[in-house]
């Protein structure tokens, strides 16, 4: 479907590769994302987690084996040198724009407002248009996306917004242990769950902006994009270790606010016990 | 009640292993050989079945609440403008 597009046009227009993209690349300060992508123009397969999303949880389902970072040496070349501007325009706008809706909806949940969701969505593809000859043809686009809107968002909008860092300095160790001790001390628990079930969305809402940034996107990117954990690390650009540890804590403090919230509507949240 | 160690073929997934990996099983991340040893041990213990069932609630809940907006769609305007300027940009270079 892409080799269509590659038909010679005019030499006039052909744009040389790396004059035109370094061209680009500077007037969006984007050198800070060219690092990343070299470790991040990494193939994978789009149809793993990508699609777990918008299915039924995959509990029990055998995790996908699937390395991420895989290079797929049968995957025909995208000759980048003889994509005209328009062509690379076209072929951005059947690839990219189709993601324009999940990434505005990620970045109202990250920035919380829709001003700067917009500013951000904006400003991400602006970004992917401009560093798209660096995007591998057949690679995971959602989650390059994403990793873009998360490095967009981390060095404008959370300096903005003045918000603490996150500290990951306690790993996994720590809050699983806490959770394998805390076993005994958990009755029945249905109560809760039946109560959480039946909470608005808005509720839902509200908790995930009262967890700290780092564990919300943790959490968006596992529950709502349905991103494996490998995906997450590279989105995040950290550890698997430290996504796991956010996904924990994340969970865990959306329990205890939706809890809250819950018990605040009346429901009944402990179980007959003590 | 307390979730019960069950007898010592189960040694290797009692309890606290299986709340240390419930994430990773309900995310589809558990190695396969895991899978069948977790819910063997979900099957026999009730208490760590009750807090499976409330982390899939939950993230079931997560995915509900937080479905797809639509872009207003001057943003999908804006992005396809600012984006023919990069690329007007990227020719006149030329």
């Amino acid at each position: 479907m892409l080799t269509a597009q590659l038909t010679p046009v005019t030499g006039s227009i052909q744009v040389s590769p790396h004059y035109g993209s370094q061209g680009a690349r500077s007037a969006l300060g984007w050198n800070a994302m060219t690092a990343d992508q070299s470790a991040f123009a990494a193939p994978s397969s789009t149809s793993t987690a990508a699609q777990r999303g918008v299915r039924q949880p995959s509990a029990g389902e055998p995790p996908v084996d699937e390395p991420v970072l895989q290079h797929p040496s049968h995957e025909p070349e995208l000759d980048m040198s003889t994509e005209t501007p328009q062509e690379r325009m076209a072929r951005f706008e059947k690839d990219a724009m189709p993601f324009l809706d999940q990434l505005y909806s990620a970045a109202l949940r990250t920035t919380r407002n829709p001003t700067d969701a917009e500013d951000l969505v904006q400003e991400t593809f602006a970004k992917a248009f401009a560093a798209f000859h660096q995007y591998k043809h057949g690679t995971n686009l959602k989650a390059w996306l994403y990793r873009i809107l998360t490095n967009t968002y981390i060095n404008s909008y959370r300096k903005k917004q003045r918000q603490p860092l996150q500290s990951d300095a306690s790993e996994v160790e720590d809050y699983q242990l806490a959770r394998a001790e805390s076993h005994t001390s958990r009755g029945l628990r249905s109560a809760e769950t039946e109560a959480l079930d039946h909470l608005p969305d808005s509720d839902v809402k509200r908790a995930l902006q009262e967890i700290p940034e780092d564990f919300r996107l943790a959490v968006y990117l596992a529950d709502v994009e349905g991103f494996a954990y490998k995906e997450i690390a590279e989105i995040m650009d950290t550890p698997i270790g430290t996504v796991m540890s956010r996904l924990h804590r994340g969970r865990h403090q959306l329990r205890d606010l939706l809890s809250d919230y819950a018990r605040e509507r009346g429901f009944v949240v402990e179980g007959a016990t003590s | 009640m307390t979730g019960a160690e069950h007898g010592s073929e189960h040694n290797e997934f009692d309890c606290s292993r299986a709340r240390m990996q419930l994430y990773e099983y309900l995310d589809g991340e558990m190695a396969p050989d895991d899978i069948d040893k977790i819910r063997e041990h979900l099957a026999q213990c009730g208490p760590c079945l009750q807090e499976y069932d409330l982390d899939q609630t939950l993230k079931a809940l997560i995915r509900r609440s937080c479905s797809c907006e639509a872009a207003p769609r001057a943003l999908r305007t804006q992005i396809l403008a600012r984006i023919t300027t990069i690329k007007m940009t990227v020719e006149f270079r030329d």
